[in-house]
């Protein structure tokens, strides 16, 4: 079924305001849902912070009031978005529940768009992030166990393996190497700069959920690790964010924002399992059209250009939650033991590497591993998921 | 599931040294036998249940005897926030009691289990934020030792594992009715603490 956002209308932009009986939406329940509509909720309230965020910094860079005033109006529906979207998570979870949930959405989101990416350049930068959201799973599952006596896998439900990526002590590179080649705007796949978008706007949601939740924990080794899992989220947005051509306008990249959010909400739209979350994706879609045709307006008149020129002819492939565990033991068998230098990959352990290495770690283990040995010290076992058979690097099969 | 066993709260080798850490994990056993209730059936399912009846009341008898008075005392507020979670615990109690007297084959089991997962879990998250958080910032170390110590009785007394060769149906008819597994639990706690005071 071909779609095309720039021939749909949708809700006229003056209603859609919700009032307060249509904000209240009723959660999911966390231990019978589907986790991949988990999954896509977390990934669209991504998008959504992003979304509000990207508008406030264009915002701050725009002199019109005129313009200032209409993006106001827009941000505001899409704060609404963001609360009814985030409201579908549950109170009844723990912030450690919810955070196993946003490295499986780390983990199955960035393994299909790995996948589906066409540029190779690209296509490394997701595989090599990808086996380290792997590995935050890993050791935020064992710590889970410890606190509150649960597996992991009441959550991701088997549809997610888990068991070491590459160690999270080795994600601590010197800044400058965490910084990526662009795409080139006028050449890259229009497919490609929605993938960009989706992944930068995910890590930066999990970077903002760990700097913010992880000092509400009590148990020291808990606060520990957040920190060290957030100073990484930084250092992934950092690797994602220099994915995307800067080159582009304000207004091509708010056509962007806007033309993304389409694609995602028809993609999970088609796909929800929920009906009631369905509905919510449907009813968004519909409001995300009026916002894609503003920005296209927008862009004509300050850029004088034609959207078109930067978009898809039509909306590519939807973007799929599914399992993805074939794929990352492949990456598991084969890249393991990357590190960056520069903008590309290398084998090596380099000078710069190692001492950032040397600086950060202090000549201690960090938490990502005291975390392990705690866990060992209490249950003579690590927590595992190898639900398709042994560790595919040999070195890290459980002793 | 994988094959991987959770030990119970108390049966890990973690150190016990405080009483939050132990509830905490015990709230994870608990659900972990409310799924194991769900995922089983017949003779098994039957099991199941009788472990969850007393690791739920050894539970929350030892925090109605230990935590919910060190909270009355020591916390601003406290006695509010324990009148709520008494509320709640009563209204669990009396839902486990009529459980209790069902068969796990009859039809109206699995329902009825269902809601009772759910009250029991959302008291357990209110404990945890409105309660625990305080107890940890309001006692010493020795106090949230002498507290688990105290909890750790209560289990002691009522074994909620399975051992082999006590799961015979003598030995669960041997532990009586839910109401008389809470008095002998209170007796044990009342008697531990009282050593520790």
């Amino acid at each position: 079924m071909t779609f095309n956002p720039l021939e749909q209308r949708g809700i006229p932009l003056d209603r859609q305001l919700r009032n307060w009986r249509e904000l209240d939406v009723p959660p999911i329940d966390p231990d019978r849902c589907d986790p991949y509509t988990r999954c896509r909720i977390i990934t669209m309230n991504g998008i959504e912070v992003e979304a509000i965020l990207f508008s406030h910094q264009l915002a701050r860079n725009t002199v019109d009031p005129e313009i200032k005033r209409q993006l106001a109006r827009t941000r505001y529906i899409e704060a609404q978005q963001q609360k009814v979207v985030n409201w579908l998570l549950p109170g009844v979870s723990s912030v450690l529940e919810t955070t196993i949930a946003y490295e499986q959405v780390a983990v199955d989101l960035t393994a299909w768009v790995a996948r589906m990416e066409p540029d190779p350049y690209l296509k490394q930068a997701y595989q090599f992030g990808v086996l380290e959201d792997f590995d935050h799973l890993y050791r935020y599952a064992n710590l889970y166990e410890m606190i509150e006596h649960r597996k992991a896998e009441s959550i991701v439900d088997n549809l997610t393996e888990v068991m070491p990526g590459r160690p999270t002590k080795y994600h601590h590179r010197n800044p400058v190497d965490n910084v990526r080649d662009p795409y080139a705007k006028d050449e890259a796949n229009p497919l490609s700069k929605l993938h960009a978008l989706t992944i930068m706007s995910t890590e930066q949601q999990t970077m903002n959920f760990y700097m913010n939740t992880g000092p509400t924990y009590m148990e020291p080794i808990a606060r520990q690790l957040y920190q060290e899992i957030g100073l990484i989220e930084e250092e992934h947005v950092t690797h994602y964010e220099s994915l995307v051509d800067p080159g582009e306008t304000w207004w091509e990249q708010l056509v962007n924002h806007e033309y993304n959010e389409c694609y995602l909400y028809h993609s999970f739209m088609e796909q929800e399992s929920d009906p009631k979350v369905k509905a919510i994706w449907e009813l968004h879609l519909n409001m995300e059209l009026e916002h894609l045709h503003e920005a296209c307006d927008l862009m004509r008149r300050h850029d004088g250009r034609d959207p078109e020129s930067v978009l898809a002819p039509e909306l590519p492939n939807v973007l799929t939650f599914e399992p993805n565990k074939q794929y990352l033991r492949e990456l598991l068998d084969t890249q393991m033991d990357l590190t960056t230098l520069g903008a590309g990959y290398v084998r090596d352990a380099h000078e710069r590497f190692e001492k950032m290495q040397e600086q950060i770690h202090g000549g201690e283990e960090p938490p990502s591993e005291r975390v392990m040995a705690m866990h060992d010290d209490m249950f003579g076992r690590e927590y595992r998921v190898q639900s398709e058979g042994e560790h595919p690097d040999p070195a890290m099969r459980e002793k | 599931m994988s094959d991987l066993d959770t030990p119970h709260a108390g049966d890990d080798r973690s150190m016990d040294d405080d009483v939050v850490a132990l509830l905490m994990r015990q709230h994870g056993d608990i659900r972990n036998l409310f799924d194991e209730v769900e995922a089983s059936e017949g003779e098994e399912r039957r099991d199941a249940f009788r472990r969850l009846v007393r690791l739920l009341a050894v539970h929350e008898t030892a925090e109605e005897e230990v935590v919910h008075p060190f909270a009355r005392r020591n916390l601003a507020g406290g006695e509010q926030v324990v009148e709520d979670r008494l509320a709640e615990e009563r209204a669990a109690k009396e839902t486990l009691a009529a459980l209790d007297d069902v068969d796990p084959a009859d039809p109206t089991f699995m329902p009825r289990l269902m809601k009772l997962r759910k009250d029991v879990q959302e008291h357990a998250r209110a404990e945890e934020r409105y309660e625990f958080t305080h107890i940890r910032r309001s006692a010493d170390a020795g106090q949230l030792a002498t507290m688990a110590k105290a909890v750790k009785a209560a289990e002691a007394m009522a074994p909620t594992r399975p051992h082999p060769g006590v799961e015979s149906g003598a030995a669960n008819m041997a532990l009586g009715p839910v109401a008389a597994l809470m008095d002998r639990t209170r007796d044990t706690v009342r008697k531990a603490m009282g050593e520790k005071a």
